[in-house]
């Protein structure tokens, strides 16, 4: 009787399992638990079993009973499952419904691809104010009375009376105008990235009246040149690739010396020479050591301390990257949606 | 600026075996930029750009003496060809007359002299360099004035002394609407404090240091010229030529400030010339007037300066080497280098140790120095609490990712663009057009103009995080960041923008937020416990804005995190459809609702239709399981007091 009863079970599942339909299924449920089925036979068969076995044959009847309607429980909703995804009707190549996305401007994506690759050698990120007083934009950064940079046809002024001793009120032409107030803050040694808005009067296929600058300023002890190459190389190899190389060259700036106009390596020739590049290089942007009448303006002993600066263009590293394209810089602020959505 | 210098000139005064690649790849990294080679007939054009500090380099003569001092670093054999030029010595019989009166505060030194001259074309060579540098060959006496010019870096000038009335120079300050008439024939009112010549009668017959006029100049019938040399102050000459956009080479280089000590070198080399080119005889005593002569400079120089602002050790041998190459007189003291300037390289640029360190650097070589990355690291610290950058990035992206695409408009706008009296604004006073003179004082007119600019999108979502500004009396203006947005779409829902506020919020932890309709119900304030942390509002049935202080959302916006013990018992949930007088706030009834029972986890709003608004109520304990009885009392409780505060039922 018990070897019989396992025999049924193993029939069972086995059956269950097989089936690929609910139809199917239910005459497995007929055939076993059915009023004429295997299992009710059994239990017909039961008085005739010796009475002190009753029991033990009864409940492992039961027993059998239960696992066979779990199975096939089990069986139909994995058959219910199967027939309402229907696999057949799945067509993979229709587009996914997508969750919205927007697109950040190219310059925010440059300015955090900037911040991130000085902040890993130890840079602070600032932020100073755009509308200045002269003193900080000029006069503090060694720019003589009557320098062109302070004429009416390069710098924004305001139409606000002068201040008797920070001078006139003017829109930054340059980043540079962080230098003296990061070192007001009396916290040496000082490794500043300044990034903010910029403005000179000039509106062209390269220029825009507004546009972005990002300045390094490193002041301590012993900051030599040496020190000012590894830090623009290193940025070159991190934001454009381990192809790119930097140089410096003289040059000439007012509130550096020596000053050094950077250049990298072309991307398109890789510094040999091509019709997009001067000679195989591509000009990034000015930097130099901190001239000494600088210092002493941000009240630094020029004695003691020395330092290194740099400032260059944000629109100017984005059109330099590879493959960018775009050739009127003027683009970047059209805020024509179907160009800012390409990014 | 730019010169272009053919190379054979250059070869008269550097004798190298180099060819001119080579010449300009070293000048390039050592001293001033080649930045191209053109041929010209079967010769060379240098295109050379020089620092506007550097006008003694703007020269045939300068460049020389560089290359001479920067090839041999590279093993290259060169040797500066110095130009010998010595004055003559003249004893005319009788000096034809000439008065010359100035003022001091004008002029550095005034040098002339008067030769009787044959005007005819200029020889092959002189047409070919001054047409190579891209300058006009017009007659061998002009032609002389501007050879001279690129060849010794310092403009001279020509007049027909004839044509000089009563032989009277007069060096004055120009007063407001003098007229004047150049040489190329154009006419041009004077807006005074230009330094002109006057005859003594009044009128004009120079623009001094920018054009000569077309009353004095020479013409093919002039004998006697009048060879004038003039050093003056600066900024009046680039005043002028800028003002009026006369931008001659003689403009371009003397607003520069060349060392008056380089007259003498002109001076000569013209006079040379003119006898050799122009049959040229000198008819008068050479007029040196030198009212304002520059100082000697001397700067004293340490090995260890030198060495800690390059970075690595250059013998001290090797620095007096580059410098006595370059001109300078050297002497040394043990470790200490006593350097006097040579006076056609002084001027602003040559005043300080670091200006001699950047000359022993340069033609050491940029290359030769290691990289390094400078070993402190910055000393002050930011609490990410207080970092702006951080959270603007944060808030930057939950915009981006709910679909917002972000814009950067020019904050000057125009007039009609402007929000608030114009006598408030800050206005920028050289504007570089109409429409951008003013400094805005909302963002929200910018996001309009794009949404307008963008009219075919049918769906725009888009924001922008940039400064305000406003006067602040005699400080600088206030210039606070502001966050705004702005959403267009057929039927535009008030509530989707609240809701984006309402998210951004969650997201930087900022939970005591309330809002407050505007008077006249176009959109709502959003304040932060009393104060005013922004504005959303209804422009129409298609577009609605926001704008927040950004100082104000960070000041609020945490990092803090507070953990609250999840309960262990199941949480009862029910909707109640409440019957409410449609003038009554939503918010009103939720507060209400919530404010009955501790037990009351959270409140929200399912379904409003007409005056029924359904709403969803989990009540849950963290100490027992809530029986239907406790639930009946707390509903009791809330059913009551709206029907008492609110004239509500429920349905």
């Amino acid at each position: 009787m018990e070897e019989k009863l396992l025999g049924i079970k193993n029939n069972a599942i086995s059956l269950i399992l097989e089936t690929k339909t609910v139809k199917e299924l239910e005459e497995i449920r007929i055939q076993f638990l059915g009023r004429n089925g295997e299992i009710t036979q059994l239990l017909k068969e039961l008085p005739k079993i010796p009475k002190e076995n009753r029991p033990k044959v009864g409940s492992l009847t039961n027993e059998v009973k239960n696992i066979i309607e779990d199975t096939i429980k089990t069986r139909e909703a994995t058959l219910n499952k199967t027939k309402s995804q229907n696999f057949y009707a799945l067509d993979v190549s229709e587009p996914g419904i997508r969750p919205e996305l927007g697109h950040l401007h190219l310059i925010t994506q440059a300015i955090r691809e900037i911040t991130t690759i000085f902040t890993q050698i130890g840079f602070t990120r600032v932020r100073y104010p755009e509308i200045e007083w002269d003193w900080y934009a000029f006069t503090a950064l060694n720019f003589p009375e009557n320098h062109p940079a302070r004429d009416d046809w390069e710098t924004f002024f305001i139409k606000q009376n002068p201040d008797t001793k920070k001078g006139p009120v003017l829109l930054t032409p340059h980043t540079s105008s962080g230098q003296v107030r990061e070192m007001e803050k009396n916290t040496l040694p000082i490794k500043m990235l300044n990034i903010a808005k910029t403005y000179r009067r000039q509106s062209d296929v390269s220029h825009t009246p507004m546009f972005h600058q990002f300045e390094g300023l490193v002041i301590g002890e012993n900051i030599a040149i040496s020190d000012l190459k590894g830090t623009l190389n290193y940025f070159v190899k991190s934001y454009f690739g381990k192809n790119r190389v930097s140089r410096i060259r003289p040059y000439h700036f007012q509130f550096t010396e020596p000053s050094f106009e950077v250049d990298i390596s072309c991307g398109v020739c890789l510094g040999k020479g091509c019709r997009l590049c001067k000679e195989g290089w591509l000009e990034l942007g000015g930097a130099g050591m901190v001239h000494p009448n600088v210092l002493k303006a941000g009240n630094v002993d020029p004695e003691k301390y020395t330092g290194f600066a740099f400032g260059w263009g944000v629109e100017r590293v984005l059109m330099m990257k590879d493959g960018i394209k775009i050739d009127d810089l003027r683009t970047l602020y059209s805020n024509d949606l179907d160009f800012l959505k390409q990014f | 600026m730019n010169i272009k210098i053919l190379d054979s000139w250059l070869r008269e005064y550097l004798k190298t075996s180099a060819t001119p690649k080579k010449i300009a790849e070293k000048l390039s990294l050592t001293s001033v930029s080649i930045e191209r080679i053109e041929n010209y007939k079967n010769d060379f054009v240098y295109d050379i750009e020089i620092t506007t500090n550097r006008p003694d380099l703007m020269s045939v003569v300068g460049i020389a003496q560089e290359a001479a001092t920067v090839l041999p670093q590279s093993g290259i054999d060169a040797t500066f060809v110095k130009p010998k030029l010595d004055l003559p010595t003249i004893h005319p019989k009788k000096s034809p007359e000439l008065t010359l009166k100035f003022d001091e505060k004008l002029v550095n030194r005034i040098c002339a002299v008067i030769m009787e001259v044959k005007i005819v074309e200029s020889p092959d060579f002189v047409k070919d360099r001054l047409d190579a540098s891209g300058i006009r060959s017009l007659n061998n006496v002009i032609d002389i004035t501007n050879y001279v010019m690129r060849e010794i870096g310092h403009p001279t000038h020509v007049f027909d002394y004839d044509r000089l009335l009563n032989h009277t120079l007069i060096i004055r300050e120009s007063k407001k609407g003098e007229k004047m008439r150049t040489l190329d024939e154009k006419e041009y009112t004077l807006s005074g404090g230009d330094i002109v010549a006057d005859n003594g009668k009044g009128e004009i017959i120079d623009l001094i240091s920018i054009m000569g006029t077309a009353n004095s100049v020479v013409t093919n019938n002039t004998k006697r010229i009048l060879f004038f040399i003039d050093n003056v102050e600066p900024t009046h000459i680039r005043k002028t030529s800028m003002e009026h956009g006369i931008r001659t080479e003689a403009a371009i280089l003397n607003e520069k400030g060349i060392n008056p000590e380089s007259v003498n070198d002109a001076l000569a080399r013209g006079i040379e010339l003119f006898q050799t080119l122009a049959n040229g005889e000198i008819m008068s005593e050479i007029i040196d007037y030198y009212p304002n002569k520059p100082k000697e400079i001397m700067i004293t120089l340490s090995e260890k300066k030198i060495n800690d602002v390059v970075g690595i050790n250059i013998p001290i041998q090797k620095s007096v080497a580059i410098l006595t190459s370059l001109g300078f007189m050297v002497e040394r003291q043990g470790e200490t280098l006593i350097v006097t300037v040579p006076h056609r390289k002084s001027g602003e640029d040559m005043l300080i140790p670091e200006d001699l360190i950047e000359e022993i650097a340069r033609v050491y070589g940029y290359d030769n120095i290691p990289d390094t990355l400078p070993a402190s690291s910055s000393a002050s610290y930011i609490h990410l609490d207080l970092n702006e950058f951080y959270w603007e990035d944060r808030i930057k992206d939950a915009l981006k990712y709910w679909g917002f695409t972000e814009v950067y408009t020019y904050p000057m706008v125009s007039e009609t663009m402007f929000e608030g009296p114009i006598e408030d604004a800050v206005t920028i006073q050289n504007p570089l057009t109409d429409d951008m003179v003013y400094m805005r004082r909302t963002l929200v007119p910018n996001l309009l103009q794009v949404a307008k600019e963008n009219q075919d999108h049918e769906i725009i979502k888009i924001f922008e995080l940039a400064n305000i500004y406003e006067k602040n009396g005699k400080n600088l203006p206030k210039q606070n960041l502001k966050l705004a947005g702005l959403l267009k779409k057929p039927k535009a829902s008030f509530l989707e923008m609240k809701g984006v506020i309402e998210q951004l919020l969650a997201d930087l932890e900022i939970k005591n937020a309330t809002f407050k309709p505007l008077t006249d119900r176009s959109g709502a304030l959003v304040l932060i416990d009393k104060q005013e942390l922004g504005v959303i509002e209804i422009f129409d049935d298609t577009i609605i804005t926001f704008e927040l202080d950004i100082a104000l959302l960070l000041q609020q916006a945490t990092r803090k995190k507070i953990y609250t013990p999840v309960s262990k018992y199941p949480s009862v949930i029910e909707d109640l459809a409440i019957i409410a007088p449609t003038t009554v706030q939503t918010g009103d009834l939720m507060d209400a609702i919530k404010k009955q029972n501790t037990l009351i986890r959270k409140v929200s709003l399912i379904d409003k239709y007409k005056e029924t608004r359904t709403f969803h109520i989990v009540y849950q304990s963290y100490d027992k399981n809530l029986t239907d009885k406790e639930i009946g009392e707390i509903r009791k409780t809330i059913l009551k007091t709206l029907k008492d505060k609110y004239y509500a039922r429920l349905k």
